[in-house]
């Protein structure tokens, strides 16, 4: 088992960012909430590595924190997934041809069926705009996927003498998924979970960009393209840093997820060497 | 000059050795068997005939197949060469072939590639290679896909795809390892019957003496990528010197000791048991067909006793196999085991099925890979309604890995670690553990190498002693069920045949299918 560089590259990507929002629990450049107007759409300069927005706020402090907005959606938006997600998708494999399986798959194919931004923008648009909202929005559309994964995965399982060898241990079907079929996709779970958590920060960036994700005065890297839209053409810096956050960040979890299903999945291992 | 050479042939894979030393020859128009176990190195032998090789693989000596140096030859002549001047046959015929294309096209893919000709008579040549092994056009027109043929017609899709060219050399690896015996029976007599017309050089490369010696004109043994005993078929049978190749001869008709049938009490009852599986409706509201898998069988196994149960895929020992052990309900008729009903209700019985135990036909799957080898024998403790723990399992789960010849210390180890014929040893400690009075074993021993099949035979023949076991013994294999078994059952389409003592049944076959069957096992000289 040899990391590739996908994986390295993608953690190192990942790593930072997540140090940076770490960080901006104890300590930023400048404070986010506060204005300074004297000190407003300054270019990036020693004092403001990454030069101030329209209000006079430090960009880097903005991105640090932005980060952190970004992540706890993503992580919860994945989280509500997997925890939704997984039990449906061993039930409907457990009892694969029943009238369960049948209602938990349509049930999917229902979420499937809807455009997933814009339910999330319908959500936040009836409930109210909020990162709580916005976070339970993303993390429906989070169930099914992981739902149709488990189910896949563990049919194939299902079907293994050893599961045959559990259930002739008097092992029923709920004790079965979880000592059987549950540590074997593990794996699986752990590669699309980042890739849904890449997912989840671009739709949460797209909810702020039209003003439905998290509000003011907490930053997020969507709001901050949003207000640098009319001000691009003369302080371009204001839209090409939390761009970047927002393209480095994604970058670097697909690369960690492509890097993670080599190494994890052990059909690809076998075609590599 | 012979048809293929090879002279001092060494293989070395990223600098681990393979093959040492390693000479034969094949003349046109004669088959060279290749026997070994697993490891031995003969399938690699194969492969660098074809310049197939794993990355990293460096050969020295000589490979010179009808006039060309198989060593030297560029990538480009190499691939003009394989397909039109070697053929090749593979284990597993389903896998072979292509699932999404239709045979015709896959046949005729072989054809086109090699040769500037038209679709169209590339399809024709193509029929007519089917036509050659026995696919003939009213049964089985070109446009059939690999799923709706059988294991055997499959096969002979791969054997045709081999030979439409016309090949000077046919390499079939293990060609009917994967088959029934009547199937095996079949192609080896099509692979036979194709040298002949063809004059072609057949290398049929095999773990099973007894395939070999009926068509072999030469046999090569090989053992940990170095020839043993080389010599003509089958005089070689008489002269065989090595140790290992006797040892081999010995074990491929192994007979383990055993200790007469014991009591007349019946311990498992099955009495008209018929299974019913719904096949899919042919219309929304259409009546749903039932297809029978199993059909009023009935038969008894006595305490102490041996009892083989004989059928080819699909005759439906593997459901009456879980119909046995409760994990399916049954439409009809009942199993008692020990006087109480295995399935009661809707649920199964945990009281008889502690009783019970059985051991899967691949070491492989029958493990769960995340697990430590320790929990995984203990998992039938599940049955029990006060399953020990602490230091009362562990030394079980010693005392379970220690009478099947594994160290305590195993409990440890991932299954990974462990070979096929240890893994196999681990799940007969599994079945053990709780002290069962019946275990099913379901093809068992189909898996191993003939060697280690001995050794797992007269571990079963010895547990079977110590702990007063009672054995159903479910395989395909005919030679191992008439060494093991003191009676037996053939069952086909559903229903049993025929039974009776062992010896009775293999010595004097009443039904016609079991004369059949027994006719088609290879024999040794």
């Amino acid at each position: 088992m040899r990391a590739s560089r996908n994986l390295w590259l993608g953690g190192l990507l990942t790593a930072v960012f997540s140090l940076a929002a770490v960080i901006s629990f104890a300590w930023v450049p400048y404070d986010v909430t506060k204005l300074d107007i004297g000190a407003k759409l300054l270019s990036p300069s020693w004092a403001h590595p990454l030069g101030t927005d329209h209000f006079g706020r430090d960009i880097l402090s903005m991105i640090m924190v932005g980060a952190r907005t970004s992540i706890a959606v993503a992580i919860v938006a994945v989280g509500i997934g997997m925890a939704l997600g997984v039990p449906l998708g061993l039930a409907a494999a457990a009892r694969k041809g029943s009238l369960l399986d049948e209602v938990i798959m349509r049930g999917n194919d229902l979420i499937f069926a809807f455009p997933s931004l814009l339910i999330a923008i319908m959500i936040t648009a009836v409930f109210g705009a909020s990162a709580v909202n916005a976070i339970i929005a993303i993390g429906i559309f989070n169930i099914p996927v992981f739902a149709r994964l488990v189910r896949g995965a563990a049919l194939s399982l299902w079907t293994r003498d050893f599961v045959l060898a559990a259930r002739v241990s008097g092992k029923g079907p709920v004790r079965i998924s979880a000592e059987h079929i549950l540590p074997n996709v593990t794996n699986l779970l752990i590669v699309q979970g980042t890739i849904q958590f890449s997912l989840g920060i671009l739709a949460e960036a797209a909810l702020s960009y039209v003003g439905l994700g998290a509000q003011p005065p907490l930053p997020s890297w969507g709001r901050m393209l949003a207000d640098a839209q009319t001000m691009f053409s003369f302080k371009p810096h204001l839209a090409i840093f939390p761009g970047l956050a927002i393209l480095l960040t994604v970058l670097g979890l697909n690369l960690m997820g492509d890097g993670l299903r080599d190494l994890l999945d052990p059909r690809l291992r076998r075609a590599q060497r | 000059m012979s048809l293929l050479e090879i002279e001092g042939l060494d293989l070395a894979i990223h600098g681990t050795p393979i093959l040492k030393d390693v000479s034969m020859q094949l003349e046109a128009g004669r088959i060279l068997g290749i026997i070994g176990e697993s490891g031995s190195g003969k399938s690699m032998t194969a492969l660098t005939v074809m310049q197939l090789l794993p990355e990293g693989a460096e050969a020295r000596g000589a490979v010179n197949l009808s006039g060309h140096d198989m060593l030297a030859l560029p990538e480009r002549k190499l691939c003009a060469l394989r397909g039109s001047e070697v053929g090749m046959v593979f284990q597993e015929p389903m896998t072979a072939l292509n699932p999404i294309q239709p045979i015709g096209r896959q046949v005729a893919e072989t054809i086109l590639v090699h040769e500037d000709v038209s679709r169209a008579e590339a399809m024709a040549r193509a029929r007519a290679a089917l036509d050659r092994c026995e696919l003939p056009e009213a049964q089985f027109p070109m446009s059939r896909y690999p799923h709706e043929l059988s294991g055997g017609q499959r096969q002979r899709v791969v054997i045709a795809m081999a030979i439409a060219l016309r090949p000077k050399l046919l390499i079939a690896d293990e060609p009917t390892t994967a088959l029934d015996v009547t199937t095996q029976a079949e192609v080896l007599r099509l692979l036979k019957r194709l040298v002949q017309e063809d004059g072609m050089g057949l290398m049929l490369i095999t773990h099973d003496l007894a395939v070999v010696s009926d068509m072999a004109d030469e046999i090569v043994i090989m053992r940990e990528g170095e020839i043993v005993e080389a010599g003509p078929c089958p005089g070689i049978f008489s002269t065989m010197s090595h140790p290992y190749s006797l040892g081999l001869l010995e074990a491929s008709d192994h007979q383990p000791e055993r200790a007469a049938a014991a009591g007349e009490a019946p311990l498992l009852q099955v009495r008209d048991v018929v299974r019913d599986y719904p096949l899919p409706r042919r219309a929304l509201w259409g009546e749903r067909a039932h297809f029978r898998a199993v059909d009023g069988v009935s038969f008894e196994i006595r305490r102490g006793e041996s009892l083989g149960l004989v059928g080819e895929s699909g005759c439906g020992k593997s459901t009456l196999t879980r119909a046995i052990l409760g994990l399916e309900a049954v439409q009809g008729g009942e199993i008692l085991l020990g006087g109480a009903p295995v399935f009661s209700g809707k649920r199964p019985n945990r009281a008889v099925r502690r009783k019970m135990q059985v051991v899967f036909q691949d070491p492989y799957g029958s493990f769960n890979p995340r697990w430590k080898v320790g929990p995984l024998v203990a998992e039938p403790f599940h049955l029990l309604d006060t399953p020990p723990y602490g230091a009362e399992r562990d030394a079980a789960i010693s005392e379970a890995l220690e009478s099947v010849g594994l160290a305590a210390g195993d409990a440890e180890k991932y299954i990974h670690e462990f070979s096929g014929g240890q893994r196999q040893r681990i799940a007969i400690a599994r079945a053990l553990i709780i002290k069962p009075e019946l275990i099913i074993l379901d093809e068992a021993v189909s898996a191993l190498d003939v060697s280690i099949r001995a050794q797992i035979l007269d571990l079963l023949a010895d547990l079977g002693a110590r702990f007063g076991l009672t054995y159903l013994f479910i395989s395909h294999d005919l030679s191992v069920v008439r060494n093991v078994t003191d009676r037996c059952l053939v069952m086909k389409s559903g229903r049993i045949v025929e039974a009776g003592g062992t010896a009775q049944v293999f010595d004097a076959p009443r039904h016609d299918y079991t004369k059949e069957l027994i006719a088609a096992v290879p024999q040794l000289p």
